[in-house]
């Protein structure tokens, strides 16, 4: 990339220019900032990407089975406060590791994540999963004494765990799909994935794929 | 270790797997078929780990473990069996890079592991309440030492030996949860203390441009953060809490049977690295 010398476009995408090419960097000729030095990491990258799966696997394994309790198919005779006492702390934990990496992650390539359509669309279905938890918290939970020991929660219990079960795959399909380069900016793409991926202010151009097939 | 070291005649026919159905439908959606894997992954960890935490005497401690595996059986299954349909299929579309990937073999070694443990020991073992039957021994053994043989080959392995750091991270959270009172916070501060001065070991004392020191400073730290979390985890089987939910080899199975999924896990990952 040509580093500094873009010309503005937002002060999102200013600012994670920035991260990427001058926060945290030193003098001299070879100098690197912190986001291309923890890119360049010859094993600090590998390991934070591989433990962003695996806390994947802690986090969205224990969840997944939380949203089977409320969708009345596993541990029915578990009361659904007793099995969320035990699993939620491992499931939090597990979240806080997948958010510590995924934001290390993303801290290594922002610019690659900030113009990448997957990565957008993950950041939907993550905020929809965190609100769905929210209301689940606030609003579905609040009558859980009458309904805590049913083999099968209520409508909004299981629909709130569907939900959460649905946007977590999402979140997982996503994320996955952005390692793969099929909408890079630059390349002939629909014009939408150019507008949606904001590609007009990358390094690399927005090219209309009608436009080069006309 | 790559396949390719191990059975060098198979070149050709690894070759042409690429060209026979369903390697050649599958190529062209990779991707999708990638995803299956994850989310087999995330089901079997997530089963594996309140199914063996339980056998350890953490997470859902409020019901048998009879009770847990009846209800985590069926979604291990789904898990294990996921993984290994989507592995064969992305394997094909994928086999020349896999043939010649040390990862590779680890991530098979503890595959093989996985299901020794898992189907020998720790569901028979939770099926029982705890019960260890003879024939749950015999596989303990057996898939100790294949999981054992699969941390060798990753530690010795060129490229990939970091990789035993997720083994290890995975391990000394397990112990972190499974340890308590005073003891746990004890345990934390070393923990930290060891992270604190690999850290200043590989960027002060030694520059990170000198691989040369690098490598063996990495490897000695990888062994002195073993034996702490060993001998924490060893003191919470033996030496801890004396009415303890369950028997030392019980527990064991619990933390190895976790460990060997991390492993395949991590293996797989560190197939796209090296």
């Amino acid at each position: 990339m040509r580093g500094t010398d873009h010309k503005g476009y937002g002060v999102i995408r200013n600012f994670l220019v920035w991260l990427q090419t001058e926060f945290g960097k030193g003098g001299g000729e070879v100098a690197q900032s912190w986001s291309e030095a923890l890119l360049g990491s010859p094993n600090f990258w590998g390991l934070l990407e591989g433990t962003h799966l695996l806390s994947l696997m802690l986090f969205a394994g224990t969840i997944f089975v939380v949203d089977l309790r409320l969708l009345g198919v596993a541990f029915r005779r578990t009361p659904v406060s007793a099995l969320s006492e035990r699993v939620l702390p491992l499931t939090v934990f597990g979240f806080a590791m997948v958010v510590v990496t995924g934001l290390a992650l993303f801290f290594a390539k922002p610019l690659v994540y900030y113009h990448n359509i997957w990565f957008r669309a993950k950041l939907i279905f993550l905020f929809l999963a965190l609100v769905n938890i929210v209301v689940f918290h606030y609003r579905v939970q609040r009558n859980i004494a009458q309904w805590d020991t049913l083999a099968k929660p209520p409508a909004s219990a299981r629909a709130s765990a569907a939900i959460s079960l649905t946007a977590w795959l999402c979140v997982i399909t996503l994320g996955r799909f952005i390692a793969y380069d099929w909408y890079e900016c630059g390349k002939a793409i629909p014009h939408w994935i150019n507008v949606a991926e904001d590609c007009a202010a990358s390094e690399f151009g927005a090219t209309d794929l009608k436009e080069v097939v006309e | 270790m790559t396949p390719a070291d191990l059975f060098p005649t198979l070149a050709p026919w690894v070759h042409n797997l690429q060209n026979v159905w369903p390697a050649y439908v599958i190529k062209p959606q990779f991707a999708t078929w990638e995803v299956l894997h994850i989310l087999s992954l995330v089901v079997l960890g997530g089963a594996s780990i309140l199914l063996n935490l339980r056998l350890i005497g953490v997470g859902v401690t409020n019901e048998p473990a009879s009770e847990v595996h009846r209800n985590l059986r069926l979604w291990l299954h789904v898990g294990i069996i996921g993984v290994v349909l989507s592995g064969l299929l992305i394997g094909m579309a994928n086999a020349e890079r896999l043939y010649n990937s040390a990862a590779f073999t680890v991530k098979i070694i503890a595959l093989v592991a996985g299901v020794i443990l898992t189907y020998g020991a720790s569901a028979p073992i939770a099926r029982a309440d705890g019960q260890v039957s003879a024939s749950a021994k015999v596989w303990w053994l057996i898939g100790l030492a294949v999981f054992l043989f699969g941390i060798g080959m990753l530690v010795t392995s060129k490229l990939i030996n970091p990789g035993v750091f997720h083994v290890l991270t995975a391990a000394a959270l397990i112990v972190l949860f499974a340890t308590h009172g005073r003891m746990r916070w004890i345990y934390l501060a070393g923990l930290l203390v060891l992270i604190a001065a690999q850290w200043l070991g590989t960027h002060v004392v030694v520059k990170q441009t000198d691989f040369e020191r690098l490598d063996p400073t990495n490897k000695a730290f990888a062994w002195v953060f073993a034996a702490w979390i060993l001998g924490f985890a060893g003191w919470g089987l033996f030496g801890a809490r004396p009415g303890a939910a369950n028997r030392p080899l019980v527990q064991a199975v619990g933390y190895v049977t976790i460990l060997v999924w991390v492993l395949a896990a991590a293996a797989g990952r560190w197939i796209a690295f090296a």
